[in-house]
């Protein structure tokens, strides 16, 4: 099991500069925390928009900050929106390249189409085509960095032969993802031999149906890169305490303003009727969920708060069903102090992490601190 | 967290419709007709229009619809709304703004059995070879003209209609008071569309909306459905946050 940060980037209204500044900070502290510990990644979004959800419109550059701060946690661009309208495919090409280089071979690269009106209406990109440019987008970008020179004829975009540079730090190139919310795009992960980079809270049930398909399907795959990246990552909220009930609570917390936000972003098919959108994605699961930003109902199962039995309990049923990578939500509108994000990370490591350790030892030394 | 509509409704209940209990009838409203256009808006425009219970929709968009409802217990009439974009709670809503039926009885049916905000005038619906028009008139002038352009079929399940709010008086634990009433009919779709939206006549003021300007368009859909005006289920606070504030009145249907 791989442990990984996941971050949306959520800021608090008003906001002010210097707020939207610590924010960045914090998450910055936390990341270099999260290399000496032992962590296996880091993600970050591309959302635009968003207002509290996500202020995190530029991931590349934030990633970039990660890479130089840190020395061995890999960083996820997670995800890039494969719409003409947000990103030019030569430019998604170059920049993945260039972080890639930066960081030293560290880079993953998680693709999708995004969700909500709020973007796609923002951008002008047109909601019914956004599956079949990201199709043509990700068939593309493993050519782009491994052939000398590229030239391409497509549906969504084109250019005549030319050498894009630089050239990924990875050979053959990046680990390639996909963003998994709505129902069956972990089917379209499989069959082009992509990473399912899992969005949703989706209870134990549903989501060991999607990774018993995932796996079955991508045994058959024709890989839109050099390989294949089979590799199931979830997502989940992390807040780690000494007492259980402390640590519930603040779990809780965190989920539930997560929650509350989320929903009250525009999905997409709310507003806009097309057959590219006839899933809410993880909406439906958020709203039930999320009753109101102090709600007190149980949320869904196998969320990693408490104290470290519990979720070592938790995390153990995850891999279980077969997850291969759990990345963690550690705030939401600065909900959690961050401190004690910074005090739940340790914790984690500490008393989490070993158990779950590929080689032994590898977290005790940095857990320590 | 999120932001908040600033209206405050308590300081007006003379202008709510007024309810004369909770107990509504459900109306079954079989092969409806109805265009629906969702136009992006201004939020400037429309903060002081959403109750202080609820989230506005961001970005700020409302919709228009004409419906045709060839039966219902007081016979056939059209009706056209005016929806603010919203949410109550984690749940989209559209708050109504205004109305316009095309019958006195259904205007004072639906005023005072769901709180529509709605008044008796002239709705038409139209269908033409590449277009459905929907317009309304009040007091003889026009209001709305309205039109889904270029109708190309879709599936019923593409579309989704979004759940209703509209703020009535109505009697509560003794008393008579200011609040939000949930409207949640269902569809069962028959034929759906979709198109673009093209209106050419919009008069705000007459919608209760009066500094709201149509910007940008979304889409448009026209469905037959079956469809309803279910029994009030839920009523909420006007004033507290919607997940603070949430009354239920009876239990939800059996086929939910």
């Amino acid at each position: 099991m791989k442990f990984g940060l996941f971050y949306e980037i959520s800021i608090p209204r008003p906001w002010t500069p210097e707020k939207e500044r610590t924010v960045y900070n914090n998450c910055l502290e936390q990341v270099k925390l999260a290399d000496e510990l032992g962590f296996d990644h880091v993600w970050a979004v591309e959302h635009h928009f968003l207002e509290e959800y996500s202020h995190c419109s530029a991931p590349e550059l934030f990633l970039t900050a990660c890479a130089v701060l840190t020395k061995r946690i890999q960083v996820g661009h997670g995800i890039v929106v494969c719409v003409p309208e947000f990103n030019h495919p030569i430019k998604i090409a170059e920049r993945t390249a260039t972080l890639d280089l930066l960081s030293g071979g560290r880079l993953h690269v998680g693709t999708g189409r995004s969700a909500t009106w709020t973007e796609l209406g923002g951008f002008g990109a047109n909601p019914d085509t956004t599956k079949k440019s990201w199709d043509e987008f990700v068939r593309c970008l493993p050519k782009m960095w491994m052939q000398e020179t590229f030239s391409y004829q497509g549906e969504f975009w084109s250019m005549p032969e030319r050498t894009i540079l630089p050239k990924p730090y990875q050979k053959p190139h990046p680990p390639m993802w996909v963003a998994v919310t709505s129902p069956g795009t972990e089917i379209d992960a499989a069959d082009r031999g992509l990473g399912s980079l899992g969005l949703s809270f989706a209870g134990f049930e549903e989501q060991e149906k999607k990774i018993k398909e995932y796996r079955r399907r991508i045994q058959s795959c024709e890989p839109v890169g050099a390989f294949v990246n089979e590799q199931v990552a979830t997502t989940n909220f992390l807040f780690c305490h000494e007492d259980e009930k402390t640590g519930v609570e603040m779990g809780k917390k965190l989920g539930n303003t997560f929650n509350y936000l989320a929903t009250q972003l525009i999905s997409t098919r709310e507003v806009y009727s097309s057959p590219s959108y006839q899933s809410l994605g993880l909406l439906p699961a958020l709203r039930r969920a999320a009753t109101g930003p102090d709600a007190n109902e149980q949320q869904t199962e196998g969320m990693a708060y408490g104290d470290p039995a519990r979720i070592i309990r938790a995390v153990k049923k995850w891999e279980s069903l077969g997850v291969d990578c759990i990345n963690f939500i550690l705030n939401a509108n600065e909900v959690v102090p961050q401190d004690q994000v910074m005090a739940s990370l340790r914790l984690f490591a500490k008393e989490v992490m070993p158990h779950f350790a590929k080689k032994p030892g590898h977290v005790a030394a940095a857990a320590g601190e | 967290m999120p932001l908040y509509g600033s209206l405050d409704i308590t300081q007006s209940p003379a202008r709510l419709p007024t309810l004369a209990n909770l107990d509504t009838e459900a109306w079954t409203l079989p092969k409806a007709e109805m265009i629906q256009l969702l136009i992006e808006v201004p939020r400037t425009t429309t903060e002081s229009l959403l109750p202080k219970a609820m989230h506005p929709a961001l970005p700020s968009y409302v919709a228009l619809a004409v419906t045709k409802y060839p039966e219902s217990p007081v016979g056939p009439f059209n009706l056209a709304v005016l929806r603010l974009g919203s949410r109550a709670g984690a749940h989209p809503r559209g708050f109504l703004l205004g109305a316009v039926a095309s019958s006195p009885a259904a205007a004072e049916a639906l005023r005072t059995r769901w709180g529509f905000p709605v008044e008796a005038g002239e709705v038409k619906f139209l269908r033409r070879h590449d277009r459905i028009i929907g317009t309304a008139k009040k007091d003889g002038k026009t209001i709305l003209d309205c039109a889904l352009v270029d109708p190309q079929p879709v599936a019923g399940n593409d579309v989704q209609y979004i759940n209703w709010v509209t703020a009535a008086n109505a009697p509560l634990d003794g008393q008579t008071q200011p609040m939000l009433i949930q409207v949640d009919p269902k569809y069962t779709f028959y034929k759906a569309e979709r198109g673009k939206p093209q209106v050419s006549a919009f008069d705000a003021a007459a919608w209760h909306a009066p500094n709201v300007t149509l910007a940008d368009p979304i889409i448009g859909t026209c469905c037959t459905v079956d469809t309803d005006l279910p029994r009030i289920r839920f009523v909420m606070d006007p004033l507290k946050p919607v997940f603070q504030g949430t009354r239920r009145i009876r239990e939800s249907r059996a086929d939910e």
